[in-house]
């Protein structure tokens, strides 16, 4: 680096005397002439004149002269920059201002916008995503069941027809999940938890996905159900440290062996757009793996035709259209479909085959799809009052430079170099600008994944950025360059002449200012408006009554292994372990259900009241159920209104009852004693052959799925009375803090069964603060960009501020030598500020009203015209108008007339 | 100075340069002198405009046709005076013998009559 050093500087200290030697000839060649003229008989002071006349613009015939020596257009635009810097730095808080404006402007734009794109419009990372569909249906047929994701499973049968319909297809891949969570696998001695798929042979040939080790899974796999599994490449880089050794080795999966063949192509991440997946196995037809994790003694993949449970995706051929292909698979898929159902009703609507494209995240799609527009409209509206306000500040800093101008173009420089520094300078905050607001959208963005539970990779959306970024140096240069026609326009002694008194008489571009103002005031009430509904509705939600003791409990997923298979050998496991853990010291009770509260998940089926449909203005009446273990309202505290709990005496043997809840009495029970009456859950049939469970208490309604849901009738029955309860969810009332009792029931489980992981242990409370994260996210980033876009528009409106009174330093001081005081001097300026205020206010009311009444959907609790969170708006707004004019205002009053009229 | 202006032209790129070393090549000179030197050899037919000298020297420099040392004039006065090398020799007798075809050939093509001679 020394050498280096030495060449560098070497060539400037050699420069620097070239130019030296420059200017010196220059100045004894001017010298000289004037001597000459003085000779001839001028006076030496029109000698002088005369021989620089002659002679021209020595600056720029130097300038000339140096430019022979200069890497030609390099070292000028180097000079170019280092004089915007100089510029910059004598005015910090202008350049700070506008950096950080531009950076958080470009920062949350981009973040915003690349999650969005992530969520909305990505495809698949495979081979010619845009030949791909997701099969759905609708009216599935009666008689038959279904796990998943709303429309997307199909069953086997279907399957296995649709992929021979080669005219259509080029290929038909199936994949289901081996849950709906994270199920317990083991490699080496810990027991973890891990995603996985069983997919078809040809799934990853299919997606054209190659295997970056080993091998793939093939058609034969497929046929045999070999125990293997092939691992996602980022699971293989985080879990397995890129260890190429595992490839042989054997990875458990339920307790079942399989043996790693290879590792997927790096950046796959699975056909569940929803999720990563961390491996994928054949499709297998072992009670211990089946699709969603489902109890074998209810479905099992190829025992089941009736079971909806395949997620389907297809490459089309090319050039068959969806009309076309839906078309030419009608008639086999309704052939499929009634395969399975022993009694199919002729009268049922037929059901139906449709497609969707292969991007974007399916369901996520639609949960998100509301608030993310939202976001990003919010996000648009932040960035239009960035720019602007970068806008503001630039016009107005370039507009009082009017006189530099002027005194640089009268030495010489011509409207290029001018224009070429005002180009550099925009450019040069625009630059600082997106450099830090990379930072911020990389950071934005990582938060905002892990604030909204987004289970896949998000990268940084560089179209996004690009974009933003030219929209941001487009207006700083567009209102950068401006004043630069006025500038140039003008004669040069007349800018030079004139005094800033009456410079700037010209009202009208203080109008638009002011408009432009008035217009970010609307757009800043009405992000402010958004931002307190949507941050009312969170501390609803999270006020709102569970209507059971959600604090004080540990929750947890247990699913026994292998030697646990039928329903009888389900309660014994986990009536035993029920048993050692309320043993535990610090636990005061403990019981189990099959669907987590709070978790989205639940049984939903047909219920039928004493042999009939208790809702016959429909079709069906529709019943929530959870399979439970004794105590069960006891233990979370549901409070209990008729009758009796859920008890040790509910056995597989004893009559079957049933709790159910006050929405259940209310629709379909009403005005009479509930108690006694039978009811019929469809899909129910134990292995007892009694198919009809008894009312024997009647609990309050209770938040199931989420906080946030509508009552529904909810039934509560015996987990030892139903079946397919293999995998339960524990909850433990605790003494103490939860989470503190888990060493504690780990050891209970290393001592029955050192494969089985706690799955996702925590607390009831954070389960269900799980349940409205995407509300939280919401509100919380509309908090942040409706303070974000408060505080730009008080830096606007401050900086405009305080740039009028600058230029009307001498009108002040005029008006005061004329007598105003203090006070009428202060409110001049704040009543600008706040008819700024008010016309803004009277301009974004109505969009803010229409704004709250298209949120409704997204509100809890609140009206869309909720009084408070509009008053407090209104009251946001005034402050930041205050708080905006009393610098300027203080700034202006202190003015003394004496050295404000003698400044010119 | 009251120079009755010709009808101004301008010169054609590498002429100024040309003329520089032609005087330099006569007898070392500083700025000043050059400028003065080429108008009185041109009976003020050609004015040196000062701005475009220096650059023009500033070129010459660079390439090495020249070079320069500060030194006394005649006038007692501290200047940069300024020699032609022997590249800027060899650079000149090119020039000139190009600059004298393209001279011929334009005086053929503007007096066509005369061309036999």
């Amino acid at each position: 680096m020394s050498w280096f050093r030495r060449i560098f500087s070497g060539i400037f200290w050699r420069r620097r005397n070239l130019y030296d030697d420059l200017a010196a000839e220059m100045r004894e060649h001017i010298e000289e002439k004037t001597e000459q003229f003085v000779r001839e008989g001028m006076s030496r002071e029109e000698a002088a004149h005369a021989a620089r006349r002659s002679f021209g613009n020595a600056a720029l015939i130097e300038q000339r002269g140096r430019e022979v020596w200069q890497w030609p257009r390099l070292e000028s635009i180097w000079a170019d920059v280092k004089y915007a810097l100089r510029q910059l730095r004598k005015s910090p808080g202008f350049a700070i201002t506008a950096v950080l404006t531009l950076a958080l402007g470009i920062g949350a734009n981009t973040a915003v916008f690349s999650v969005m794109n992530a969520v909305l419009l990505r495809f698949l990372a495979v081979a010619d995503p845009q030949q791909l569909v997701y099969l759905h249906y609708d009216n599935q047929p009666w008689g038959t069941s279904q796990s998943g994701y709303g429309d997307t499973s199909l069953p086997l049968p279907v399957f296995e027809q649709l992929r021979t319909q080669h005219q259509v297809f080029s290929e038909l891949m199936a994949f289901a999940p081996l849950s709906g969570q994270k199920i317990a696998v083991r490699f080496g001695e810990e027991p973890e938890e891990a995603l996985g798929e069983m997919v078809s042979g040809n799934f990853f040939s299919g997606l054209g996905v190659k295997p970056f080790m080993g091998r793939g899974i093939t058609e034969a796999d497929e046929k045999d159900h070999t125990p293997i599994a092939v691992l996602n490449y980022s699971w293989w880089t985080s879990r397995f440290a890129s260890d190429p050794s595992v490839v042989g080795k054997t990875l458990y999966v339920k307790g079942v062996p399989l043996t790693i063949v290879g590792i997927a192509e790096k950046g796959f991440q699975g056909a569940d757009p929803e999720r990563a997946m961390n491996f994928w196995i054949p499709l297998q037809n072992r009670p211990e793996l089946t699709p969603w994790g489902n109890s074998a003694t209810e479905h099992t993949l190829y025992g089941s035709p009736e079971w909806y449970c395949l997620l389907l995706l297809g490459r089309l051929q090319p050039g068959v259209t969806w009309q076309q292909a839906v078309a030419q698979l009608e008639p086999t898929y309704l052939r499929a479909a009634y395969a399975g159902v022993k009694h199919p009703d002729r009268k049922e609507k037929q059901p139906h085959l449709y497609f969707s494209a292969v991007r974007g995240i399916e369901d996520v799609r639609e949960d998100y799809a509301q608030p993310l527009h939202l976001l990003m409209g919010m996000v648009v509206l932040v960035l239009v009052i960035a720019c602007s306000n970068v806008a503001m500040l630039l016009l107005g800093r370039n507009s009082a430079r009017q006189r530099e101008f002027g005194v640089r173009m009268a030495l010489g420089a011509g409207r290029a170099t001018l224009f070429r520094q005002l180009l550099t300078e925009g450019l040069l905050l625009v630059g600082m600008g997106a450099g830090l607001g990379w930072i911020f959208a990389v950071l934005a963005t990582r938060s905002l994944v892990a604030w909204s539970g987004i289970l896949f990779p998000v990268a940084l959306d560089r179209n996004v950025l690009l974009f933003t970024l030219a929209i941001s140096a487009l207006a700083a240069l567009v209102f950068g360059l401006a004043p630069l026609r006025s500038a140039t326009g003008v004669p040069v002694a007349m800018t030079m002449k004139t005094a800033a008194a009456t410079a700037n008489t010209d009202r009208s571009r203080f109008t638009g200012r002011r408009l432009l103002l008035t217009c970010q005031v609307s757009l800043c009430l009405i992000l402010l408006v958004a931002a307190g509904l949507l941050f009312q509705t969170l501390r609803n939600l999270q006020a709102s009554n569970l209507g059971m003791r959600a604090d004080g409990l540990l929750v947890f997923g247990i699913e026994p292994q292998k030697d646990v298979q039928t329903d009888a050998e389900a309660v014994r496991f986990h009536t035993a372990l029920l048993e050692r853990l309320r043993a535990l010291p610090g636990v005061e009770s403990a019981t189990a259900m099959s669907n987590r509260l709070g978790s989205g998940w639940s049984n939903n089926t047909a219920v039928t009241v004493d042999g009939k449909n208790p809702s016959p203005t429909k079709q069906f009446a529709p019943v929530r159920w959870n399979a439970v273990a004794p105590e069960y309202l006891h233990v979370l505290g549901i409070p209990l209104l008729v009758g009796r709990d859920i008890t040790q005496g509910d056995t597989s043997a004893s009559r079957k009852v049933v709790v159910v809840n006050q929405t259940f009495v209310d629709e379909y029970l009403p005005h009479t004693n509930p108690l006694g009456h039978q009811i019929e859950l469809d899909g129910e049939a134990s292995s007892t052959g009694q198919t009809h469970f008894t009312i024997v208490g009647v609990a309050r309604n209770s938040s199931f799925r989420k906080i946030r849901e509508k009552p529904w009738p909810v039934a509560y029955a015996p987990f030892t009375q139903t079946s397919g309860n293999l995998q339960m969810e524990y909850a433990l009332r605790t003494h103490g803090d939860p989470m503190a009792l888990l060493p504690e029931v780990r050891g209970v489980m290393r001592d029955i069964d050192p494969n089985l992981p706690l799955e996702r242990p925590e607390t009831q409370r954070a389960q269900f603060e799980e349940s409205i994260s995407t509300e939280r996210l919401v509100a919380n980033l509309s908090i942040f960009f409706g303070l974000l876009a408060a505080l730009l528009v008080a830096v606007g409106l401050y900086g405009t501020l305080s740039y009028r009174i600058n230029r009307r330093t001498a009108e002040i001081g005029i008006r005061m030598a004329l007598g105003a005081n203090r006070r009428q001097i202060l409110w001049m300026v704040v009543r600008e500020s706040m008819v700024v205020g008010v016309a803004g206010l009277g301009l974004g009311l109505p969009f803010a009203f229409l704004l709250g009444r298209a949120l409704r959907s997204l509100l809890y609790g609140l009206s869309a015209t909720d009084p408070r969170t509009f008053v407090l708006a209104l009251m946001c707004i005034g402050v930041i108008t205050l708080a905006a004019s009393v610098i300027p205002a203080h700034r202006a009053a202190d003015v003394d007339p004496q050295r404000a009229l003698r400044s010119e | 100075m009251t120079n009755s202006k010709q009808e101004s032209r301008d010169l054609f790129p590498g002429a100024l340069e040309m003329m520089i070393l032609e005087s330099l090549r006569r007898q070392p000179a500083h700025g000043y002198a050059l400028v003065q030197h080429i108008q009185q050899r041109s009976n003020n037919l050609l004015q040196v405009e000062e701005g475009s000298l220096y650059p023009a020297l500033q070129r010459l420099l660079k390439e090495k046709l020249v070079k320069a040392e500060w030194g006394i004039s005649a006038t007692n006065r501290r200047v940069r005076i300024y020699q032609i090398t022997a590249a800027g020799m060899k650079h000149l007798e090119r020039e000139k013998s190009s600059f004298e075809q393209m001279f011929e050939g334009i005086a053929l093509v503007l007096n066509p009559g005369k061309a036999i001679s």
